[in-house]
């Protein structure tokens, strides 16, 4: 379990991190948001011990962070960094060393890697030859070369193709099976929600809001509602208490209505006007929650 | 892992990539054949003896040109040829003039008394002029002692040797000492490595820093082993590199004997890798600091000229210690850190430093590298995660976060 606590970090004039706190669990994905700035690198790297916070502190299952604990950690900076002029399996093979494992066996896994992602055949090209995209696989590989406990990604969706994306996604998504506990930051929320288990919002340096997404989104104050029914329905909807915003488009409503809202009575209503073509209520999405959250 | 397991891999990847990187071999070979071709070159040049085309008018030539044969032999290896006279009579002075003036001679001797030359030019300072000097005055001083039946040939072995002892006050004898050459030597060979695989470290350090390959190896590494390592894998090439080149030279020297190779005291040689590896070390750690600063390579120079500057001024300084190694200068430099591994070798191939302070001059360049290696660490941590511009080492210092 890595737990970050009540960080905080300022550069001269500038806070980057205030009071930041969130957890990972092993096994559990969380996706980290927020907007540019909010500190969502420099809590990262606060892992890595990359920044010293003036307040707060790191721990993993529970103990402050070795440098033993990093050997297993794996991390992919948001600004990717390889060796332009090495070749991709060497650069695998030196960081999985790095990461304490025999030249044999991080040899072995740099190539197993290397097919996972496509790349066997540029096994021996020098980084800087590899397109964008395949340097953005060498750099997940480099991440992961040593099966590590905790995965820290900072944007490691950014500037892949759909294709390089459902491939990350899909890495992500096994090593979290696999036990380990997956963090990384995203602007793409649908992603994210689709992706991770727990989310954490940061804004001004602050965690603002964090938990299993579900859990996040049900905590939510209002829902959706989108009803559509054959003799238009205006009654019903004119009738409804707790109605927030309405928007009807020919005879498609679409409301967000307060979360206290009965709605099994609103679908009664409903039935009993006319035939209900279209009746759809929904928690907010996490686009919805996040720009509520950092607003 | 362990701390110094880390450093280890950083040395060797260093080793590896650099040692077969392009730029490094076309480097090597380049300094092997330009090594090589210094000694080679010269001697294809001037290989074989020469013949010197002398014209003469008068009588009294003879005696001159007797001796200066035996000169040009004396003090050749047994299996070298001396150059050799080969005399042209004139019968007046007007013709052999006019033989110089065609290039049919070098020179035109009058009556074992004149020497004249076709122009005042750069040969008229060397080679058979200066060897008919010396046997014109041998001859004159065969004349003189003739009547004590002296033979010219032992006039001319007195005049070919050194007759003066010449030794210094600490009572040791300097005939054919080679030290000063060692320490000449010795102090290129320092201000090369110093400057060159220094540089290789800066340029390393801007590298890693502006492919930003840095923030994934610190999240494993501390600052001191990605630093140290990287000192450590360019000093163990350059030291491959420089032996490699002195083992060229050595081989070319001793195939086309060029040079009589000396036998150098194992202890000189000994204190000079020793220095060697201290000085290396001491610049090149300042150097991966003053990389850290820089944010792309091209700025990487201008970063480090206060301490290239001071690389030059320490060489040039060093050659005063040359002639003079007992000087308060020469004392006051070797506790110096950047002036030292410069100072003290030379000092010790002249037997200008007393073991005392050759000892404490190590133990205060080994605290100067422990020094070194936390203040320019600290200067390191501050700068190579910074990016947008150059570093001051003010705020690299203050922002120092590892």
């Amino acid at each position: 379990m890595l737990e970050i606590a009540g960080l905080a970090k300022t550069y001269g004039e500038v806070l980057a991190l205030d009071d930041c706190s969130l957890t990972v669990a092993p096994g559990r994905m969380l996706g980290f948001l927020g907007p540019n700035g909010a500190g969502k690198t420099t809590a990262m790297r606060a892992v890595f011990g990359l920044i010293t916070p003036d307040r707060g502190a790191v721990t993993w299952h529970g103990r402050p962070i070795t440098d033993d604990d990093r050997l297993r950690f794996g991390y992919m900076p948001e600004t990717r960094g390889l060796y332009p002029k090495m070749r991709a399996a060497d650069q695998l093979t030196y960081l999985g060393a790095l990461h304490g494992l025999d030249t044999t066996t991080s040899r072995t896994s740099a190539g197993q890697w290397l097919e996972r992602l496509g790349l066997t055949e540029r096994a021996n090209d020098p980084v800087e030859k590899l397109s964008h995209g395949n340097q953005q696989r060498v750099q997940l590989a480099a991440a992961l070369v040593h099966s590590p406990e905790l995965l820290v990604l900072d944007e490691p969706f950014s500037g892949l193709d759909p294709i390089g994306v459902e491939t990350m996604a899909g890495v992500l998504r096994e090593r979290a099976d696999a036990g380990s506990a997956v963090l990384f930051s995203s602007h793409q929320l649908d992603l994210v929600e689709d992706l991770c288990e727990d989310v954490a919002i940061i804004n001004k340096g602050r965690v603002v809001m964090s938990g299993n997404v579900d859990q996040i989104k049900d905590a939510s104050p209002v829902r959706h509602l989108e009803i559509e029914i054959a003799d238009g329905g205006g009654e019903v909807i004119s009738n409804l208490d707790g109605v927030i915003r309405s928007e009807t488009v020919g005879r498609r409503h679409q409301l967000l209505i307060d979360a206290k809202v009965d709605v099994r009575s609103v679908l009664r209503d409903a039935l009993a006007t006319g035939q209900i073509r279209r009746f759809i209520y929904s928690t907010p999405s996490l686009s919805e929650i996040f720009l509520e959250a950092v607003s | 892992m362990t701390g110094w397991q880390g450093l280890a891999l950083v040395a060797r990847r260093e080793v590896r990539e650099r040692g077969r990187s392009k730029s490094f071999l076309i480097s090597l070979v380049l300094t092997v054949l330009v090594v090589a071709g210094a000694f080679v070159v010269p001697q294809l040049l001037g290989r074989g003896p020469d013949t010197h085309r002398i014209g003469t008018v008068g009588d009294g030539n003879e005696p001159v040109l007797r001796a200066a044969e035996e000169l040009a032999a004396a003090g050749l290896a047994e299996d070298e040829e001396p150059d050799t006279f080969l005399t042209l009579p004139y019968p007046t002075l007007a013709l052999a003039r006019a033989a110089l003036e065609a290039d049919e001679v070098d020179l035109v001797m009058v009556d074992g008394e004149e020497m004249i030359l076709k122009s005042s030019g750069f040969s008229s300072q060397g080679g058979p002029v200066q060897l008919f000097q010396r046997a014109a005055g041998s001859v004159r001083l065969q004349e003189l002692v003739a009547e004590n039946g002296q033979a010219v040939a032992d006039v001319v072995a007195i005049l070919s040797s050194e007759p003066l002892r010449v030794s210094t006050l600490s009572g040791e004898d300097l005939e054919g000492d080679l030290r000063p050459l060692v320490a000449y030597v010795g102090l290129i060979l320092m201000y090369i490595a110093i400057l060159g695989y220094g540089t290789w470290t800066l340029t390393g350090v801007t590298e890693e820093k502006n492919n930003r390959v840095v923030e994934v190896l610190l999240a494993t590494l501390r600052p001191w082993q990605l630093l140290g390592g990287k000192v450590l894998g360019i000093g163990v090439l350059g030291m491959l590199q420089f032996l490699l080149t002195l083992a060229v030279a050595f081989i070319v020297v001793r195939l086309t004997g060029l040079l009589e190779i000396p036998d150098l005291p194992i202890a000189t040689l000994v204190v000079l890798f020793v220095w060697f590896v201290l000085g290396f070390a001491v610049y090149s750690v300042g150097f991966g600091a003053a990389g850290a600063l820089a944010s792309r390579p091209e700025e990487a120079q201008t970063v480090s000229f206060p301490l290239s500057t001071v690389a030059v001024v320490g060489f040039f300084v060093s050659f005063q210690v040359l002639d003079d190694p007992i000087s308060p200068a020469a004392r006051i430099a070797s506790f110096f850190p950047f002036t030292a591994p410069y100072v003290v070798p030379i000092r010790n191939s002249l037997d200008g430093i007393a073991w005392w302070e050759h000892a404490l001059a190590i133990v205060v360049m080994m605290a100067s590298i422990g020094l070194m290696v936390r203040v320019a660490g600290r200067i390191y941590r501050g700068g190579v995660l910074r990016s947008g511009g150059r570093v001051k080492i003010r705020e690299a210092w203050r922002q120092s976060d590892l």
